[in-house]
């Protein structure tokens, strides 16, 4: 028996399995702290104070204006859940133990961005009051309310990607928090229609081109508007499977 | 176990590792000797594929580190000079996940857990945050972390930085324990150190080899010459600063 045969390592943990443990290490990682609790509190309490206010202007039982409001308010609040993932490791020198891990650069991506859409996925979760309150005063379009937090999922799913990319871009977490919010912006108010005539007036057919193929917003209201189309799950999907794989490729190239 | 051949490092014109060769087989204990900047952590970071070389080829239990980098990464357990660790989680929780980052689970990964922390003399603190234990134990919760998986390849950069010396001396009894059946490579700049602990002697300078030689050996040519082993060392850094210049 050779020497390599008394000390056998496992054989790894899998792509998936890889993934998992990565997914696992990170949720416990923000739920470890007060802080987490403090986030989705006030997360909760801001989104849904502003939702409270405007239904008992309009008496309407309709949840649409919450989902409406949400996109500029998940312009800092994504960010903020973001900023963390690789400028901590990369500020503590932790960045040298993921990368000295068995996992490939894209498991460990995965993970952190996976855990990171978990937290936004329990935000949502705890908006589901509003849901309940609404069935208990009338009777809302439940197709129109699966459908706004559908627009919310791809919307977290992509602005998570954007500030993931961020992170990784910095070991300082407050500009990887500035630029992710300004990447978000731009994605925002190049669908706004005031940006849009503004441009257009500037240089013809310019704001209508940003707003088609650059924008997130005009999207998002498809499906906060109860429009779910293949298109617009492919556009969110593929766009942030590209800012991922950008992110991999740095990463890679960070240890480099 | 361990091949080295022409290996290069540059940053820039800058060559932090220059051409180095060598080979380490199972049994060895082997001292990583140099002077700050000499190339060390790099080497060392090459071999657990934290960077790739810039010439040359890295092979670790026949696998090269650029080509197939996380099998290089199972049989290594790596022990970095700064020792980062995330210090926020639990001693046993950071070590559960190292353990199923390495693929280890259920059954295997309870009694690994018990049994290396049981070993590395880190079960009293198993309860506590990473952030909250001292030095001496943060260096035996790294060593953990390395050895849980088994790995055939010990990496051990500066590993008793920050260690009193009855830990240190607990160290090199445990390193030897290790040993059987393993490549053990650790550096550092202490020569008595080194000479107390290893079976071979590597010395780096300016990022290049210029001592490569069993431990014994060196001992014999000391008591032939009559000299220490510290004169027999510098005179072979300076034979290889004469011969660059």
């Amino acid at each position: 028996m050779s020497d390599a045969a008394v000390h056998r390592p496992p054989p790894g943990p899998g792509p998936l399995r890889g993934v998992g443990v990565v997914l696992r290490r990170e949720l416990g990682a923000f739920f470890d702290g007060a802080a987490a609790y403090v986030y989705l509190v006030g997360a909760l309490l801001l989104s849904s104070s502003l939702f409270m206010n405007e239904f008992f202007l309009t008496a309407r039982v309709d949840m649409t204006p919450f989902f409406e409001a949400l996109f500029p308010i998940a312009l800092f609040l994504l960010p903020g859940l973001s900023m963390r993932l690789w400028a901590e490791d990369r500020r503590t020198r932790t960045f040298e133990l993921w990368m000295t891990l068995p996992l490939a650069p894209w498991q460990v991506v995965a993970g952190k961005y996976l855990a990171a859409l978990g937290v936004w996925c329990v935000y949502l979760v705890g908006t589901t009051p509003i849901v309940v309150m609404l069935a208990a005063l009338g009777a809302p379009d439940l197709g129109l309310v699966a459908s706004g937090y559908l627009g919310a999922l791809c919307l977290g799913a992509l602005l998570l990607a954007v500030g993931s990319l961020a992170s990784a871009l910095t070991s300082d977490q407050i500009v990887a928090f500035v630029l992710a919010v300004a990447v978000g912006a731009l994605l925002y108010a190049s669908g706004h229609p005031r940006a849009v005539a503004v441009l257009d007036g500037q240089v013809p057919g310019l704001g209508r081109l940003f707003a088609d193929h650059v924008s997130a917003l005009p999207r998002y209201e498809e499906l906060v508007r109860g429009l779910v189309s293949l298109s617009t799950l492919v556009w969110f999907g593929g766009t942030s499977l590209v800012l991922l794989g950008l992110e991999t490729a740095l990463v890679t190239r960070l240890r480099q | 176990m361990i091949r080295a051949a022409g290996v290069t490092r540059r940053y820039g014109a800058l060559a932090a590792v220059d051409g180095v060769s060598f080979e380490l087989a199972p049994g060895e204990i082997v001292g990583f000797l140099g002077p700050n900047g000499a190339g060390k952590s790099t080497l060392l970071k090459m071999l657990c594929t934290y960077l790739p070389p810039s010439a040359g080829a890295l092979e670790v239990c026949g696998h090269d580190v650029v080509r197939a980098p996380l099998e290089v990464r199972r049989h290594i357990g790596y022990l970095p000079e700064h020792n980062a660790l995330f210090d926020g989680m639990r001693v046993r929780a950071f070590l559960r996940f190292m353990g199923e980052a390495h693929g280890l689970r259920g059954a295997r990964l309870a009694a690994r857990l018990d049994e290396v922390m049981a070993r590395t003399q880190v079960t009293d603190v198993a309860r506590k945050r990473v952030r909250e234990c001292s030095k001496g134990y943060r260096q035996r919760i790294g060593l953990a972390a390395a050895l849980l998986h088994d790995p055939p390849v010990l990496l051990l950069d500066e590993p008793t930085h920050g260690l009193d010396p009855l830990q240190v001396v607990a160290f090199r009894d445990f390193v030897r324990e290790l040993s059987p059946g393993r490549v053990v490579l650790f550096s550092s700049h202490i020569l008595a150190e080194v000479a107390q602990i290893a079976t071979r002697l590597l010395v780096m300078q300016a990022g290049r080899l210029c001592l490569d030689a069993p431990m014994e050996a060196l001992r014999a040519r000391c008591a032939a010459e009559g000299r220490d082993l510290e004169a027999l060392v510098l005179d072979a850094v300076a034979r290889d600063r004469e011969a660059r210049a």
